[in-house]
């Protein structure tokens, strides 16, 4: 008994959302408690306890599998870090398009946006009330947590380090081609434009979500290589605002072609649980 | 010989010094505002307003100015304004102190309204750098070229920072060393250079006390930004800048760096008014070092939509902005009853090393109203001998020791040489034995401003996401 509790817990604890929900949740505080962000607890309570019952709800009629709000709650605490509003409704609703579209927007089994960006896109779209910070971490610290990020990320073998590591190889090369090499811009301009909170968390967070990049992981550098393009030119030459966000709602579609092209096997959180990749056509 | 005021978008090129002349009692003349960088800032859709003061106080014959631009200028985007503009945008947004006057309980009585104060700042600039005047070879080329009233204006293209550094130098505009290599980024991201001198012929100096008028150029681009590099070419020192920015949804930030709102509605003790400027300034500078002095400090932000009939400030320092001040600073749709004007003041004080990038922002729903505001509270007077006055001495005296706590911790002024402020409030009023008055403990700070979430809350977060780790580090190599 004791020694199936010990298993279970070991396996439950290998469950990498763990990781990423201390992580975000530590970011979260220290926003607060360090960076002067407005702690608007109302807004975060609002985003929590709608994704949470979105996700029961949408897990009861589906795979009836309730582990799954670990990722309801790293979308939440995706919400609370990027999504900036002066309404908490506008974040309740962020929080079920987010949490919703994973059961509703799949193809094969799949969903096709990340959760959280399609609820901060959705929120922007439909209520012209939310918007998002870029300028809201500051730098120094924020560029050390990322570093941490990475480090452990790679130590701990969590999520799908590869995509960030191509994403950012390839847009902070660009950047430093165009900004320091072509327009003769100091170092210390293209530093700080990579040490962005914004850009780090949707490197290290967003894109490496393996629910909805490619699973192959050759068409994840191509997938994120491209990414880190688009997002140079779109920053670079039409000054796009927030780019990053905007860019991977729209690249995303695409991931099912990758997918069609680069066949794998689909990525699930729980290493160590052979009875429940049986049933992985309904993990959501 | 001629002098150079070269800048971009109102950034001085030499040193600029920055200092606190002290108090002035509600609206201070255009006088006194003489020397301060400072910036309008209208956004709508891609067009971007911007009016530059302009603080020249050199020989008038020797003034000059390039500001970078992201397309040529048509006549039309170039305007003058009158300089009250900025006085008065700067009159209403201005940090404010608030005067209220507590009751005597033993007596009801009413007393006047809430006083307001106001803060002024004035910076010195000094601009000033020799240099020769030949004749230009055209390694630029002139975009365009118009007589707005005493300003001649040049708009001119360049395809290498040799080429324009040669022609501003040849035409006796004096460039600082370093400057050079901060144009070359501007040229080859494409940019126009908007380069001005004063027409000695059209140029009255009796007119607008001596000063240069402000020009006002509206340009059309994605890009709603301040370029204050070469503002920083040749200075290491510390530059403020304010920005009054108009848009017509909410609030405008900062997208590259932090928007951080001053501290407001603290209660500080009574005597910081006669010394209100002194006290700003310093809280300023101690918010900004916290924030590691790489933050957009926002002062106001504000519905200031003149058909509207809200309220705009609590209360108001001057008059808010009404539809001719608007017109002045270059909004453009105050008729627009559909669109709201929305008022956003934000204190830049950068370095070079803190301030690498040039300022971006974007425009943003925020509507939420914000002003930097301090309060005191003048004590009753009279016969608090009554049990109602008894009881209110001692929260009058539980009050101040908040007030001085509030003082050291936004100003850090030592609250030490005020140790008589507790007691002073009350060992006036007849009747009421103060004990305690001696050794009164006086707090030193840190003692407000709590609204933040526990600090124990991110260390536990932190030791579970260690604990988690080598969890996790264990499991996989054991």
């Amino acid at each position: 008994m004791v020694k199936k509790l010990v298993s279970n817990f070991s396996t439950e604890a290998n469950d990498p959302r763990y990781f990423q929900i201390l992580y975000l949740g530590s970011f979260l505080f220290y926003g607060i408690s360090y960076l002067s962000w407005n702690a608007e607890i109302n807004k975060y309570l609002a985003i929590v306890g709608v994704a949470i019952v979105t996700q029961l709800f949408f897990t009861y009629f589906t795979t009836k599998r309730y582990s799954s709000i670990k990722s309801a709650l790293i979308t939440t605490l995706g919400l609370c870090l990027l999504l900036q509003t002066g309404q908490i409704w506008v974040g309740a609703l962020a929080a079920f398009i987010a949490i919703s579209s994973k059961f509703l927007i799949k193809i094969k089994n799949k969903h096709i946006f990340n959760p959280a960006n399609i609820g901060i896109i959705g929120a922007i779209l439909l209520t012209q009330q939310a918007w998002v910070s870029p300028g809201q971490w500051g730098s120094g610290v924020v560029f050390w947590f990322f570093v941490g990020a990475a480090g452990l990320m790679m130590v701990l073998k969590v999520g799908r380090i590869d995509t960030a590591v191509t994403f950012l190889l390839v847009f902070g090369g660009l950047l430093f081609a165009r900004q320091v090499l072509y327009l003769g811009w100091e170092t210390d301009v293209w530093m700080h434009k990579m040490n962005n909170g914004t850009l780090l968390l949707f490197a290290f967070f967003m894109i490496t979500d393996p629910m909805t990049i490619p699973n192959h992981k050759r068409a994840r550098i191509v997938w994120a290589a491209i990414l880190g393009i688009l997002l140079f030119i779109a920053s670079n030459f039409y000054y796009m605002q927030s780019a990053a966000i905007w860019l991977l709602f729209f690249i995303s579609p695409f991931t099912p072609i990758f997918d069609r092209v680069f066949k794998a096997k689909k990525y699930e959180w729980i290493e160590e649980a052979p009875q429940l990749i049986a049933e992985q056509e309904l993990f959501v | 010989m001629k002098q150079t005021f070269l800048f971009l978008i109102s950034l001085v090129a030499y040193s600029a010094s920055y200092a606190f002349c002290g108090f002035y009692v509600a609206k201070a003349g255009a006088d006194l505002y003489n020397n301060k960088s400072e910036v309008i800032l209208v956004r709508d859709g891609k067009f971007t307003t911007i009016t530059m003061s302009n603080n020249f106080q050199g020989n008038i014959k020797d003034f000059a100015m390039v500001v970078p631009v992201p397309n040529v200028l048509k006549r039309e985007d170039i305007r003058i304004v009158d300089r009250s503009i900025f006085s008065m945008l700067d009159a209403y947004s201005a940090p404010r102190l608030v005067e209220y006057f507590d009751e005597n309980p033993c007596q009801r009585r009413y007393y006047p309204v809430p006083a307001m104060y106001e803060l002024d700042m004035v910076e010195e600039t000094s601009v000033a750098k020799e240099n020769s005047a030949s004749l230009f070879k055209n390694k630029v080329t002139i975009e365009a070229r118009y007589n707005v009233e005493e300003y001649e204006i040049l708009i001119l293209s360049a395809k290498e920072s040799d080429g324009l550094k040669t022609w501003l130098l040849e035409n006796g505009y004096q460039i600082p060393e370093k400057a050079e290599t901060v144009l070359e980024p501007y040229i080859k991201s494409n940019m126009k250079f908007f380069v001005v001198k004063v027409n000695l012929n059209k140029y009255n100096p009796q007119a607008n006390g001596g000063f240069l008028r402000p020009l006002q150029i509206t340009v059309s681009s994605e890009k709603f930004m301040l370029p204050i590099r070469l503002g920083m070419a040749n200075s290491k020192g510390e530059q403020d800048m304010m920005v009054y920015a108009f848009s017509k949804q909410g609030r405008v930030e900062c997208t590259n760096y932090r928007t951080v709102e001053m501290p407001t509605g603290n209660n500080i003790p009574t005597f910081v008014k006669p010394n209100f400027g002194n006290f700003y300034s310093d809280v300023f500078r101690n918010k900004h070092s916290k924030e590691g002095r790489n933050a957009v400090m926002l002062e106001y932000a504000w519905n200031v939509t003149p058909s509207w009939g809200g309220m705009k400030c609590d209360p108001c320092v001057g008059n808010p902005p009404y539809f001719a001040d608007l017109a002045q600073a270059g909004v453009g749709w105050t008729n627009d009853r559909s669109s709201s004007v929305f008022f956003t003041r934000m204190h830049v004080r950068y370095t070079l090393d803190k301030f690498p990038e040039d300022l971006f922002f974007q425009e943003t729903p925020n509507k939420t109203n914000y002003q930097a505001r301090y309060v005191i509270t003048h004590p009753a007077n009279g016969d608090l001998s009554c049990d109602d006055g008894k009881k209110y001495t001692l929260k009058l005296r539980q009050r101040r020791k908040k007030e001085l706590a509030e003082l050291a911790q936004l100003a850090q002024w030592d609250t030490y040489e005020f140790y008589d402020y507790i007691a002073n409030g009350t060992d006036k009023i007849i009747g009421v034995e103060d004990s305690e008055k001696k050794n009164e403990f006086i707090p030193m700070g840190n003692s407000s401003g709590g609204k933040n979430p526990p600090k124990g809350l991110f260390v536990i977060i932190c030791g579970l996401l260690v604990v988690y780790s080598a969890k996790r580090l264990i499991t996989r190599f054991a």
